[in-house]
């Protein structure tokens, strides 16, 4: 992701999960804001430009580089505040002219791109853009390194690299990457700031549909998730259940012998199956059938020790299920 | 006085230890019908009538009381069908493990039907020799016929839980069962062929009716003597029985 002129904070590391998008758009439109907008997941990072409170670029770049601009940008913007459980927004304020440069960059007509310094003649190219009166950005980087310089109508508006936080007078760092060896340029060139203004993506999407689809879309994800959720849940349940069930059998049958599994069968049955051993009331029932059925079978002894084992188990295993 | 006290010098020992032992069946099985399920109590009650029947023929004049002779001989066939009541419940616990029923059931059923009993001889004549020899037959038809029911009944009980604690205890009841079998089959046997006691001390007094049993005497004395054994068989083993069941269940 390019690094950007920070320009006058408003506000930094803003919880995105407690934000509303048409909120944000909604405040930053109101006060007519001229700057940029940065919201930054764990995949990815969204820019949103504005220019005297109108939306004039979205701009989504993920980990991985793949890039969206206008519509795509602000369909992601919105699922990612609503599905993200992680995010931060910061809204810098920055002058006119340079916001036009980010749009530029974001959005403008690519003049070069990965352009090698050595194979150009960049006095010719800088004379070209003083001449053209070009508004917009040159990005001169190498694999380590990365300068900007901003341009209004061909005059350098200012300078920026990796590692500082605004704008700077001075060229000499862009110089000396540019004098690295593969070095590259980018060249963006833009609209005029007038010209910009004509156009408002907040016209053109309608910020809260997109978020409602959004939501609305992650809620029943979210359901859908639930469900399944529910699903294993009740399956692993229902394989706990039975494995109970089993366990409870085994141990009257081995009191009262092969008839016992008949008994513990049939109780469960009647109080409405393995679901019965769930409900405290249910389970007390079962109890009570089972002693009562041992008592034909077996001693008193004998039935006292299997209840007692037969309550621990269930004990055990609703504590587990 | 002097007269009952010589009576009861006459009672053989084993007829007291008989009665005796059908009190342990009675005492023991109402040990276990107490907090537990229905079939006990059937099994209690038949036994406990039954030891009430059998105390009453201690009584030196028992049988100078038609009607209440009459009416211990129904108690016996009441017993036996509550006994077999508790048995066929048992078989259908075995079976679909279903315990069903209220106690209070039982005892009113065994009270009504005997009520009714009693009603039926206070509402008929005084029942003569012959009429109480007749009821005693049917008394022992039933017995012979259910004692077999019963031993099926045990069969098949014995056949689902025979891996359980009390399974042996229904191989001591079958044994129970075929005693009173013989028992009550030699009765029945002596009574059709009309070579029982009670059928001789009619023919001595009744000048009409005849009987042949100088013709067999050999089938009568084994007949008298598989009754008297197996009379005391039954009441020796049921009392085993329950003492074994006491021990395994308590």
């Amino acid at each position: 992701m390019f690094l950007l002129p920070k320009g006058n904070p408003l506000f930094e590391n803003l919880v995105t999960t407690k934000l509303r998008l048409p909120d944000v758009t909604a405040k930053l439109s109101a006060s007519s804001f001229t700057g940029y907008a940065s919201f930054v997941f764990n995949s990815s990072t969204v820019i949103l430009v504005f220019e005297s409170g109108k939306l004039v670029s979205a701009f989504h770049e993920e980990k991985n580089g793949n890039r969206r601009t206008g519509l795509e940008a602000m369909s992601a913007l919105t699922e990612l505040m609503v599905t993200s459980d992680s995010g931060t927004l910061n809204v810098f304020k920055l002058s006119k002219d340079l916001t036009m440069c980010i749009h530029a960059l974001f959005q403008g007509e690519i003049l070069y791109r990965a352009q090698e310094l050595k194979l150009i003649d960049i006095k010719t190219l800088l004379e070209k853009i003083r001449l053209d009166q070009l508004n917009g950005c040159l990005r001169i980087y190498t694999e380590e390194h990365s300068a900007m310089i901003f341009y209004k109508e061909g005059a350098p508006l200012g300078f920026f690299h990796d590692g500082s936080q605004d704008i700077e007078t001075s060229s000499s760092e862009s110089q000396k990457i540019a004098s690295l060896p593969g070095a590259k340029i980018d060249l963006f060139a833009t609209q005029s700031v007038e010209e910009l203004m004509s156009m408002d993506l907040l016209e053109v999407v309608n910020i809260q549909k997109l978020w409602d689809t959004s939501l609305a879309l992650h809620q029943s994800e979210l359901t859908k998730a639930d469900q399944a959720r529910a699903e294993r849940g009740q399956k692993e349940a229902g394989f706990k259940l039975a494995a109970l069930e089993e366990q409870i059998k085994t141990i009257v049958a081995e009191h009262v012998g092969k008839v016992g599994r008949g008994i513990v069968d049939k109780e469960i049955s009647e109080l409405g199956g393995k679901d019965s051993l769930l409900h405290a009331e249910k389970t007390a029932k079962l109890l009570a059938a089972i002693e009562r059925s041992a008592r034909l079978l077996i001693s008193a002894t004998a039935t006292k020790q299997m209840m007692e084992k037969v309550s621990a188990t269930i004990t055990t295993a609703r504590s587990e299920i | 006085m002097e007269q009952l006290i010589e009576l009861y010098l006459q009672l053989q020992p084993i007829e007291l230890i008989q009665v005796i032992l059908w009190g342990i069946a009675a005492a023991v099985s109402f040990y276990f019908s107490i907090g537990n399920a229905r079939v006990w109590t059937s099994i209690s009650l038949g036994f406990f009538l039954i030891f009430f029947s059998q105390a009453y023929y201690l009584n030196p004049w028992a049988v100078s009381y038609y009607k209440i002779s009459a009416f211990h001989n129904i108690i016996g066939t009441v017993a036996i069908m509550v006994i077999t009541h508790g048995f066929l419940e048992y078989y259908v616990f075995c079976r679909t493990f279903e315990i069903s029923g209220k106690k209070v059931v039982v005892y009113l059923a065994t009270m009504l039907l005997l009520a009714a009993s009693g009603l039926f001889l206070f509402i008929n004549p005084a029942p003569s020799p012959n009429t109480i020899r007749n009821i005693r037959m049917v008394e022992n038809a039933i017995w012979v016929f259910l004692a077999v029911m019963n031993l099926e009944l045990i069969r098949k009980i014995y056949l689902a839980i025979k891996d359980s604690t009390i399974s042996k205890a229904f191989i001591a009841f079958a044994i129970v069962f075929f005693c009173i079998f013989l028992w009550k089959g030699a009765e029945l046997y002596l009574q059709v062929f009309q070579w029982d006691k009670d059928w001789q001390d009619i023919v001595a007094v009744m000048a009409d009716e005849v009987s042949d049993i100088d013709k067999y005497p050999l089938r009568v004395a084994f007949s008298e003597t598989v009754k008297q054994y197996a009379q005391v068989a039954s009441s020796l083993t049921v009392g085993g029985t329950f003492l074994y069941i006491y021990r395994l269940l308590r």
